[in-house]
Formats: structure tokens, sequence, C-alpha cells
């Protein structure tokens, strides 16, 4: 028995796995069949009745999302009757929509605007006042509703079930007074409620972080990867003017399926604020190439009398690129023997089996792989770090990424010979850093980080770094450059190659094609 | 170059025989070098220069008043068009182009909105009011671009009056074109599918009065001009062309006419409505810059003449195809119903959504072959845009058309490749 | 256009010719890169066809495509024969260099400048291949889908006092 069907769909033959529904058959050969309810992260629910399709020897019209496919099926998706069908759905779930559009969150990606306009483009027949219903309404910590918008799709609701694992959403009252509301007693507030924003196919449900933030058509979309937690989910990140507005995120049956959680959301604030923009030398700006200098100068002398007391941190928060070059600047050229890794501390109340996990840095596992490509197996972490400052073991210290440490700590550090600090945001750190040079955080740089499970995912760059920063590698090369050693890296897929053939652990690594700037009203890929 | 005859030599009183100084004539033999060292001079000509229209700068190596090498320097105005048209959708773009030739937009409108409809498909179906209206704002506008062309050459040869009064006849079609369309110059009046809005009533009355008084200010400007014995002497064989040497270079429009060759879009590849139309082309023999004024000159009569020929063809109907994908909904189903409003709301933010393909669209434009190049990817907007513009080419052998001329030969040169600064640099 | 200009390509050039289409009324071929200048000889000399006239020459950034990177489009006429074809030629990223067409239509010397200048390909054999439009300092070659349309490069630059 195979394990694929063979049917026919409007005159084309397609082979496809058994299981399948019609609409996702249809999907292959290009055809997307207009729909609602349907999604394919969650269970079938066949209510909206807008993917209609016609099955030969079938009197009625079936929901191609519900009707898997079968040998010899022959099925129409574009004849009269179908296309009346879809025009028909329109006309009645438009019937009560508020004419919203310019105030309306969702419009430039709303599902409705777009199969109205390409199937349907008939003025309505009925001429009566619409049914009202609460505009404004407060469904929890992130959501706000506005339940006419609402067209009873019901994704929201399985969304929660399904994802989340929680049920808090659910109708209430029938026929056209039928309303989105919570569950008794609930708030919308697990840590996966805006995905139900992403599914809702209209502006019903709006995410409070976003709402009437940016129009949809004036974002532009980069893929590339959250850096919240080690899970890595797969995101589009959403930019206008330098500046990143939302993350959505983007499907990987592998990784993160059609979600995220709704801290990862947020983090593309943290990339936004505080940063450092321009290099520092004893706390006063300079510019990066006077800071370069500075900051081999400082490390000069130490490396002719004590290289042994030179500590390099690595970077948990920072891409496998930026961790290479770091790694071999200080031990294939200097020869220092002291590394740390500095790591957020786990946060294990986050973890759960849906996609949180405890470890909140995005690159752990790719940190630690590249320090072990250099031999530095027994590397410290950060308390390690705080406890050999403390001491007095250290004279100087080469920091890369935003770390956090204790008062007394930071002290300590601040009466090193030599501090050298190649980091995103500004920080007491920082402040009492000899060099600061600023790095471009991660929505602004290409590279690689490697997530919980060993995967090697790419980011990519969606805007040029704030003020003069640059990304760290191409900082820690010009400072290696200073200091006497050659490294010249042209691009960052040539670090990338390099690396792949030095540390095991990114053995079969793809560096992925480049993406092309998308507007997101010309990407389709939402609404 | 005809070779003129020997000019008398007056011997001036205290100077050695054998010193002969000539001033002041064509063909005239440099100073003789004999004791007196000379040696060629790079003179910078723009960017901002008041013999330029546009700007344009040129490095001319001179030998006394011979030009022996011209480089032509563009860049000044390049505005990348055809990169943000990439980021624009189709509709965005009609102000673009309306800057392209920025002394006969609609022309450059019509263009565009051609290719878009070819690349639609949707050409048989824009309605034969639209199609007669385009036909006469092109037309108006290829007279504006010839007035301007004639008023600004004949200026800087010195005839301010014909400039005066070319310019007058121009302000008269503007007002026309801004009663039609809401501006003097950055029109936009055309969409893909058709025209904003329809003529004005009263309209077409007023301008077969207007183009009387224009055709007698053409008239008037053709005796005062086109004989004169000065003019002549200043545009005839400058800068002339061969028949195969204007094609090799890629000359369209009134230049490749003046050297001979009868190619015109309106009639070689009709579009819009010109096979229904009578109207002659006219062809010059020498390709040189008196050809080109008077091929120009012509043309506006012929222009005239397809006007009114418009006028009398027309009858009431639409202005614009009747599709929901192309045209917007009226406004009082935009303004109070969800229907109209989504579908205004996609047409505009979406844009026009192009099925994926390449065409190359070309009309005649107020210098020649104006063509589209559009690559479209099935979005709103285009994968690439490119503009041919006709004076590109013209432009490009202004430098060896002043080699070996006279500097005062840039002049009538550079006025009758008719650059227009927008087009050419995009 | 005209499909006779097709069907003798064809004819001539079988081995150089990746492809022919017809879209909405436009004949085109795609031909390879090492043949292209002759193919372009043919159409001009050659009787029947007899493309006396290149109507324009411009480059297509295709990034992010399988296959060759750029593609240069030739758009040809014969004033003498009134039909016309479209020559596209494959170019691939790490080797952005082409023949010259100057030799046959020597009109195509600022179109040919132009694509060197807004997409970097290199012809030829070309009589004088400057920038078109930028200057000369402008680094990077603008129409290329992955230069940031917003990017700035004044000459004049205001430096900070650090």
């Amino acid at each position: 028995m195979s394990e694929t069907v063979k049917l026919t769909i409007d005159g084309r033959e397609i082979e496809v796995p058994k299981g399948t529904n019609i609409l996702e058959a249809a999907k292959k050969l290009g055809d997307e069949i207009s729909h609602f309810c349907y999604h394919p992260g969650l269970s079938i629910a066949a209510s909206c009745r807008q993917c209609l399709v016609e099955i030969s020897g079938n009197p009625k019209l079936q929901p191609s999302c519900q009707m898997t496919v079968t040998e010899g099926m022959k099925v129409s998706t574009a004849n009269e009757r179908v296309i009346t069908a879809r025009r028909q759905m329109l006309e009645f779930t438009l019937v009560n929509h508020p004419v919203d559009c310019p105030i309306c969150d969702k419009a430039g990606e709303c599902l409705l605007q777009r199969h109205y306009f390409d199937w349907d483009r008939k003025s309505s027949r009925v001429d009566m006042d619409k049914v009202h219903k609460p505009k404004k309404v407060d469904l929890g910590p992130t959501i706000v509703l506005d339940a006419e918008r609402c067209i009873l799709c019901s994704r929201c609701i399985r969304a929660c079930d399904e994802v989340a694992g929680v049920h808090q959403l659910e109708f209430v009252n029938r026929g056209d007074h039928s309303e989105l509301t919570t569950a008794p007693g609930q708030l919308l507030d697990n840590p996966y409620s805006v995905n139900t924003v992403d599914v809702c196919p209209v502006g019903a449900l709006t995410a409070k972080d976003f709402r009437f933030a940016m129009r949809a058509w004036e974002l532009y979309t980069t893929p590339s990867v959250c850096n919240g937690c080690a899970t890595g989910c797969n995101v589009e990140v959403h930019h206008a003017a330098g500046q990143t507005h939302r993350l959505v995120p983007r499907p990987n049956p592998d990784v993160n399926k059609y979600w995220m959680c709704d801290e990862g959301r947020l983090t593309y604030k943290a990339a936004q604020t505080n940063r450092l923009a321009g290099a520092t030398i004893d706390g006063l700006p300079a510019s990066p190439e006077k800071a370069i200098a500075a900051a081999a100068a400082r490390l000069q002398p130490l490396l002719d009398s004590e290289r042994g007391a030179i500590g390099v941190v690595f970077s948990a928060t920072h891409s496998n690129e930026d961790n290479w070059v770091l790694g071999r600047l200080a031990h294939e050229f200097l020869g220092l023997q002291r590394a740390y890794i500095a790591a957020r501390a786990p946060v294990p109340e986050r973890a759960d089996k849906i996609l949180r996990d405890a470890d909140v840095n995005p690159n752990l596992k790719g940190a630690r792989a590249v320090a072990g490509a250099f031999g530095q197996s027994g590397q410290g972490d950060l308390v390690a770090l705080a406890a050999d400052l403390r001491s007095g073991k250290l004279r100087g210290l080469i920091v890369l990424g935003d770390v956090v440490l204790p008062d007394d700590v930071v002290d300590a550090a601040a009466r090193l010979s030599a501090l050298v600090l190649v980091t995103t945001h500004q920080g007491a750190l920082e402040r009492a850093a000899h060099v600061a040079l600023p790095a471009a955080a991660w929505p602004e740089m290409h590279g690689t980080i490697t997530n919980r499970d060993g995967r090697v995912q790419r980011m990519r760059a969606a805007y040029e770094p704030a003020g003069k920063a640059l990304p760290a590698w191409e900082l820690l090369a010009k400072l290696a450059r200073k200091l006497g050693a050659t490294m010249e890296y042209p691009y960052p897929r040539a670090i990338f190659k390099e690396m792949v053939e030095k540390v095991a652990a990114f053995a079969g690594a793809e560096w992925g094609k480049e993406a092309q700037l998308v507007q997101l009203r010309f990407a389709n890929s939402r609404g | 170059m005809q070779e003129p005859s020997k000019p008398p030599v007056p011997v001036l009183p205290g100077v050695p025989a054998q010193r002969t100084v000539v001033l002041g004539q064509r063909g005239a033999q440099d100073l003789d070098s004999d004791g007196l060292p000379t040696e060629p001079m790079k003179i910078n000509m723009g960017p901002s220069h008041p013999a330029m229209h546009g700007t344009v700068r040129m490095v001319i190596t001179v030998d006394g008043e011979r030009i022996r090498d011209a480089d032509i320097q563009l860049g000044y105005m390049h505005r990348c068009f055809e990169k943000e048209s990439e980021y624009a959708t189709y509709t965005q773009i009609f102000p673009y182009t309306d800057r392209l030739n920025y002394v006969s937009p609609l022309c450059n409108n019509v263009g565009f909105a051609l290719a878009v409809e070819k690349a639609l498909d949707i050409t048989r179906k824009i309605p034969e009011r639209a199609q007669y209206i385009r036909m006469i704002v092109s037309e108006l506008s290829r007279i504006t671009d010839h007035l301007t062309c004639l008023g600004a050459s004949s200026m800087e040869l010195g005839a301010f009056t014909i400039f005066l009064w070319m310019l007058k006849a121009r302000e008269w079609l503007f007002t026309d074109l801004e009663e039609v369309t809401g501006a003097r110059l950055t029109h936009s009046y055309v969409r893909v599918g058709g025209v904003v809005a329809d003529l004005p009533t009263g309209w077409i009355e007023k301008v077969r009065d207007r183009l009387t008084r224009v055709e007698a200010v053409i008239d008037e400007c053709d005796q005062t001009i086109s004989g004169l014995r000065i003019f002549r002497d200043r545009m005839e064989n400058v800068g002339p062309f061969t028949r195969e040497q204007a094609i090799a270079w890629g000359w369209t429009g009134p230049a490749l006419r003046s050297a001979g060759v009868d190619y015109d879009v309106r009639k070689d590849a009709p579009y819009l409505f010109y096979d229904r139309m009578e109207f002659d082309v006219p062809v010059g023999d020498r390709g040189d810059c008196y050809d080109r004024f008077m091929v120009r000159m012509i043309e506006m009569r012929q222009s005239i003449k397809i006007v009114r020929q418009c006028f009398d063809q027309m009858k009431p109907g639409d202005v614009i195809v009747d599709d929901g994908r192309i045209a917007l909904p009226p406004k009082n189903e935009v303004y109070n119903s969800i229907e109209g409003m989504i579908n205004h709301f996609k047409i505009i933010m979406d844009g026009i959504r192009v099925p994926p393909g390449e065409t190359y669209s070309y009309s005649e434009g107020g210098n020649g072959e104006l063509g589209f190049f559009i690559v479209a990817d099935g979005s709103g907007r285009p994968y690439k845009l490119h503009c041919r513009a006709p004076c590109f080419y013209v432009l490009q052998t202004a430098g060896a058309q002043i080699k070996n001329a006279l500097i005062s030969d840039i002049v009538p040169v550079f006025g009758m490749a008719n650059y227009i600064a927008g087009e050419c640099e995009r | 256009m005209s499909q006779k200009i097709l069907d003798r390509l064809l004819e001539k050039f079988p081995d150089a010719v990746l492809s022919t289409s017809n879209f909405r009324g436009d004949e085109v071929a795609i031909v390879k890169r090492e043949r292209a200048l002759d193919v372009l000889r043919f159409l001009k000399d050659d009787a029947e066809c007899l493309l006396d006239m290149a109507r324009t020459v411009t480059a297509i950034d295709w990034l992010g495509r399988d296959g060759d990177r750029f593609e240069m489009v030739y758009q040809l006429y014969s004033i003498t024969r009134k039909h016309g074809v479209r020559i596209k030629v494959p170019v691939p990223e790490d080797d952005p260099t082409i023949d010259t067409c100057t030799t046959l239509w020597p009109g195509m010397n600022w179109a040919e400048r132009e694509a060197w200048d807004m997409y970097g390909i290199k012809f030829r054999g070309h009589p004088d291949l400057r920038r078109m439009f930028m200057y000369e300092e402008f680094v990077g070659h603008p129409l290329r889908k992955d230069y940031p349309k917003e990017k700035r490069q004044p000459l004049i630059r205001r430096e900070g006092m650090v």
C-alpha cells in the first residue's frame, strides 16, 4: 500500500502523502484556497465554510480543509459554483463587519481584506444597521479585543487550548450576536497569548505592544532567530527606518512550529534601548579607530609581562562568529589561558514543555562549543570570574557581551590594568572599562547561534547597526590586526566557513541564502 | 561641413608682412603659432551654466575657438527613479514619471500607463473615451515640449522674442492642462486603466479656440525665425548626421527624423487610436540642427491637427476600465460600506498586482521613443523598471557633433538635442 | 516583435540559445554569454533580421534566485524590417563581465556605462567604461538588490570632534 495518493485538482494531477487535506494539496500546486478557520498548526474546525470546493461525485460542496484526499479524487477549486459559494460566504461575513480599515491594526495583513479583494469585489445587498458589540475589551495583560471585527473563526480559542494548553477563550451568545470572551473566571494571561493575534485573520485581537504603533505596510521583514532563550524560535523581524517594531514567529516544523512565547516577542526592545552607540576611552567618547588603538596600547604591556593574568570572556548572548573571532584572537594569537563564559542565570520557572526554556541565553551551547574548540574545556562561568576578580588573580580582561556583575566585582574590574569591552549596551562594567567598543545587536548582524538541541540557526541583519557600532567580530578582528595578528574577514560567511571546519559540533551547519529586503505588504506572508 | 570661401585678409598697420591675422570668421585659420606659444585649454562648462538647459557638465578642450575634445558628464539630476520605483506601487510611480521629461509630462504618464496595461494584458479593455483623452493630453504635452525646446534654443541664439512668444503659447496650454489635471506641470493625470477624471465641461470648446491662437503663434514664430540669415547660419550644417549614423547611435524622434528616417512610433506601432488619425510625419535630410528645428516646428502643427480630430471623434463614456482590481471604487461606497473600503484599501496599499513577466512598451515621447521595460513579480510594485530615455542617446553624440566646431556651435547642438535632464538621467 | 527572428536564431545558433519565449507579444531569446556577441552580430547583419537599432541595453539583478545573478537585456529593433526581439544573457555574480556591443551599435556606449555604474557589470572592450551618473568616488553599485535604498555616501562628511 503506497503512502501517497494521486488526485486531480483543476485538471492538474498531483501526488501527496496520505492524510493530506485538499487545501494543503492545492497549496502544493500553488493554489491558495481562501480560508479563515483553518490553520496548519491547529485542529480542524471547518466552521467558516470559506474553503468549500467541488468534488466530483459529491452533490454538495465540501470544506477542503477537512476532506482528506482519496485516490483518483477530482477537485474543482475555481469553477463558477465554487466562486459563487466563496462570494456568498464573504458577503455573510462582511454583513456585520465594521468599516474599520483605516483604524484597524491588521489593515494590510488582513485575510478578510485579501479574500474579498481576490474573490469577491461585489457590493453588499444588505443595507441595514450593523450589529454592535464591545469595541475595546481588555482581555488580559497583552491583548485587546474588538468584538465587532471578530468573524468567529475560533482560531484563537483553539490556539489557547492547543498551544498554551489552557482554556481561556470561548464564544458566548448565538447567531449574529455571537461574541468572543474569556472563559468564566479567566483572563487571557498565558505566556503564549500573543500567538492568538498572529492567528486571528482580522483585527479583532490586537497586541497591546503593537496596537496603533505602526502600519503593517510600512514594515520590512527580515528572517532571523529569537535571542530570548536557548530554544531559538525562528522569527521575522518587522522593522522600518532602522527600528524594529515587532517580532513574529516564522514557521519551522523542527523548532517552533508556528509559535513563539510572549517574552520572546518583546526581546526586540532590549536590543534597541540603552545601546552603546560610540566607542569610549576611559569613559569619554572616542572614535572607534582611536579606541581600538588605545585598547591595543593598554593590552600590549600586559601581554609582554603577565600574559597568564589576562582573562577572556566569551558570551552566551553573542553569535558563534563573534565568539569564534574572540577565540582566535585570545587563544590562537595571544595564547591567553584564562577563559570564562558569561551567561545569564537560568530561570527554572520558565521551563515548560511547549517552547520556553530555563536557559535564557540564546547561544550558550555555541559559546561552549567554540571555546571548547580552542582547548578551553575548563571554562569558568561568571561566578568563577567574580571570584578571580575579587581575589586579584587577573590583571587584564577582554570581555565580549553585555555582562552584568555585582557592584564590588565591577569595582575590582575597574582596578585592572586593562579592561577592554566589546559590548552592545551601556552598563556599569562599560562605564568602568578602559576601552568600550560598540557592538552590533542581534537584529543588526549576520551570524549563527546554536540552540539547546545543537541546531545552528542563521540570523540576518535587518538594518545597519546603531550609531558607530559594528559587528563584534569586525571590532575584534580590527583589534587583532592592531596587536599584530593577521585576521581578515571580508564578510561574515568567511568566518562561518572557517568555523564550521574547526568546530565538530557545527558539522553540517549551513549559512543559508541571503534574503532580499521585503516590504511586508508585498511579502504576502501574512493576511 | 561646408567649406566657406576664403575671406579677405586685412593687413594691420605696423604689423610685419609675413604675419597674417584673421579675426572672427567661420572657417578662419587659427593664430599662426610662429613665435607665439599656444596650447589647448581645458574649459569647464557647467553644471550650472546659463546656456545649458538642465544641469550638465562639459569639459571641453579648446584650441582658440575650436573644440578639440568634449567630455559630457551627467549625473547632476540623477534622482534614482529606477531604484525608487522598485519600492513604490505602480500608481505611486506616476508622479515620478511626471518628472522624467518634465516639459511633456503627460507623454511620460501615458507611456508608463501603457506599459503597465501591456503587462496586465488589458490594453483592449481601456474605454475609448479614456484613449482619446490620453491622445489629446499627450499631443498637447508634445506641443509644450516643442515650444519649450524651440523657444529656449532661440533665446540662446539671441532671438529672445521667439522665446517670449512661444512661452506665451505654452502658458496657455499649461493653463488648459491645469484645468483638466490640477497642476501646470506635475500632472499625474493618467492611471493604469484610464485617466483620473473626465474633461471639464466646456473645456473642448475652450481648447479649440486656444489651438487656433497657438497655431497663429507658431506661424508667427516660423515666419520670423526660420528664414533668418543669422539663425540659419548658426544652425545649418551644425552637427549633421547621416541616416546610418543616426540609426546606429540609437537616435529616435525628431533627431532621427531630421536625418531622413521616417520612424515615428505613432505610425509604425500605433498605440491608443493613432491609427485612426490622419497626420504627417516631417522628415529632414541633413540631420543637422536646422532640420531638427524645422521638424519640431512642423510636428507642432501636426499635433494640433491630431487634437482637433480627437475632439471630432470622441464620444461620451467611461474614463477608466471597469475592473475592481485596477480602478478605485466610487467614494460613497468607500466611505459607507466595508466592501468599498476593502476594495479601495487593497488597491492603494497593495498596489495593482501585475502577473510575473517582463514587457517592453514604447510610445512617442516629445524627444523620441520613450520605452518602459517592466519586470513584474506578481506583487503590486515592479521588480525592476527601466526607462529608455530618448534624449540619452541623442546627447551621447553631442560630443561628436561639437568636435572641431566652434564654441558657439555648442548652443544649437545642445538646444536641438533637447536635453531634458529629468529624462536623460532619471 | 517577430517570431521569424527567433526561428532564424534557433536555426543558426542551436547550441547558443538557451530558451525562447513570447510574452504579451514580445519575443525573447535567452542566449549563452560566450556566444552572445556572435548572436548579436548575426542579428544585426543577417539580411532577414537586420536589427540595425538597439533600443536599449540594461541588466536585471536576480539576487536570491538559483542560477546566474545578473541578466543582460538587449532590446533590439529593425528600422527597415519593422520587427524586434529581446535578447537576454545570464551573467554570473563572481565574474560579471560580458563583451561590449558598442562595436555593433555605437549608441549603446552610454547605456553600457550606465549598466556598469548601476549593476557593476564590466563590458570587455568598451572604449570608455566610466561611471555614468554617480561620482567617481562612489562605492558600490546602487541598482543591485543588496544596496540599501537609504544608504548615503556624502562626499562632504561632517566628522565629530573625536
